[in-house]
């Protein structure tokens, strides 16, 4: 029987076959993922009988027909995509399954980062979160209220401006964090740069570098694909428990602060279910208090780094220098007067 | 031979080995063994993996074993495998037995 298994790879410009997969995952009730680059399949007689995913450093869609569980047809799955992987120069990789697959996904070199409702695990096959917690905790500041913001600032505003400085002016010390993942306009160098020109008046602050675990394509895909509207809840609560349960905790967080969104839906829909998994005990870790802070407007309108990009496309840079602190009109002036 | 790719080798399949290198500095040799019968084989799987390197005349590596129950001659040959695909260069055929 086994002989007869076929294993083929495929990208997702293969309309056809990714339609198949689709088919296959529906059926196994997995959901597809629209960032999948290259899709494993094994066929008997022509029939899908196993498939699998690889989106950057994350393998996922990984599913086994129900009739043809326990032959190990999933080693098989993840031996392609990590062959895969490897042959593309990603190493250290991340792993999106469900949790009845966790001892599976152990023996192939996986260790579990979080489990969320019972849905979704993410793994990883290296020891980066451990080595990550060490390098927080060394920047633990001691203090009642120790706040945190985590922000993208696509590029800093006004807005980010006054929510960091309100949020350092009801904490004892802040932790903000810059997600890393280059998927923006601006670059993660430019954002960081003019989030540490626009604070630096602040004392109170210790600015981090984002990483894999804080809204990046492993914890939170959709974010970075939100444009084209496909919200996914379940990642969204991961990457939140993720935080609260895996990293909150090495810095002592006790206070998220998010500034109100009335615009964006994936970021809205975000902070509504951050009140409900950072607040309630989860008998995991201790609940963060989230605190929603009014936007501020200029000229009748909320400031907000969209704005801020569809001014730059119509080189209204007067109304840009409302909007952003003088620094980043500055960088924007010199970096963007061509934008498009 | 120098190790101046990384490489991989194997399955993950039961009885099988998966074996991954990544070049290191200073020819320091560095041994990862996950496997599910470590407690009693994990001694003998390194052992075997450094015996194995020596006879190459490899250094400075990092090698990952992800072993699902292999025998030594299995593990032997993956390891080899993956080093030669490291390598980029003939190796000395006689020394692979």
């Amino acid at each position: 029987m086994e002989l007869d298994i076929k294993v083929s790879e495929f990208d997702s410009s293969n309309k056809r076959r990714v339609a198949k997969v689709k088919e296959f995952l529906d059926k196994n009730e997995l959901d597809m993922s629209p960032d999948i680059e290259l899709f494993v399949t094994l066929k008997d007689n022509d029939e899908m009988i196993a498939c699998g995913g690889l989106a950057g450093k994350v393998l996922k869609c990984i599913a086994v027909d129900s009739s043809r569980r326990g032959e190990g047809l999933i080693l098989k799955v993840v031996t392609h995509l990590l062959n895969a992987a490897y042959n593309r120069g990603r190493r250290e990789l991340f792993l999106f399954s469900t949790p009845k697959n966790i001892e599976f996904f152990k023996d192939c070199g996986f260790n579990l980062i979080e489990e969320c409702d019972k849905e979704v695990i993410l793994m990883e096959n290296s020891k980066n979160l451990k080595a990550y917690q060490e390098e927080l905790r060394k920047k633990r500041v001691d203090g009642k209220v120790i706040g945190t913001i985590v922000m993208n600032a696509n590029p800093f505003t006004l807005g980010h401006r006054y929510l960091v400085e309100e949020a350092c002016r009801r904490s004892d010390h802040l932790h903000l964090f810059v997600v890393k993942e280059d998927a923006s306009e601006f670059k993660f160098v430019d954002r960081i740069k003019l989030i540490r020109e626009g604070t630096s008046h602040i004392k109170n602050i210790t600015i981090h570098e984002g990483s894999d675990y804080i809204i990046s394509k492993a914890t939170f895909p959709t974010y970075f694909i939100k444009d084209k509207g496909k919200v996914n809840e379940i990642h969204a609560k991961l990457d939140l428990n993720v935080f609260r349960n895996q990293l909150a905790s090495c810095l002592g967080i006790t206070h998220r602060f998010v500034g109100t969104e009335p615009y964006c839906k994936v970021t809205n829909n975000y902070n509504q279910n951050m009140k409900k998994i950072l607040a309630e005990p989860n008998g995991k870790s201790n609940p963060i208090e989230v605190v929603e802070i009014d936007r501020v407007e200029f000229e009748g309108d909320a400031i907000s780094a969209s704005r801020v990009r569809r001014l730059l496309k119509e080189k209204n840079f007067e109304e840009l220098k409302g909007i952003v602190p003088p620094t980043t009109y500055k960088f924007l002036k010199e970096n963007y007067e061509d934008y498009q | 031979m120098k190790i101046i790719n990384s490489a991989h080798a194997g399955t993950l399949e039961s009885s099988d080995a998966y074996i991954q290198i990544n070049p290191l500095e200073d020819g320091k040799i560095e041994v990862e063994i996950h496997s599910s019968v470590e407690e009693l084989y994990g001694e003998m799987i390194e052992e075997l993996i450094l015996d194995t390197l020596k006879k190459m005349n490899i250094k400075g590596l990092h090698v990952k074993v992800q072993d699902k129950g292999a025998l030594d001659f299995v593990l032997k040959a993956r390891l080899q495998a993956a080093v030669l695909r490291a390598c980029e260069s003939e190796p000395n055929w006689e020394e692979l037995i």
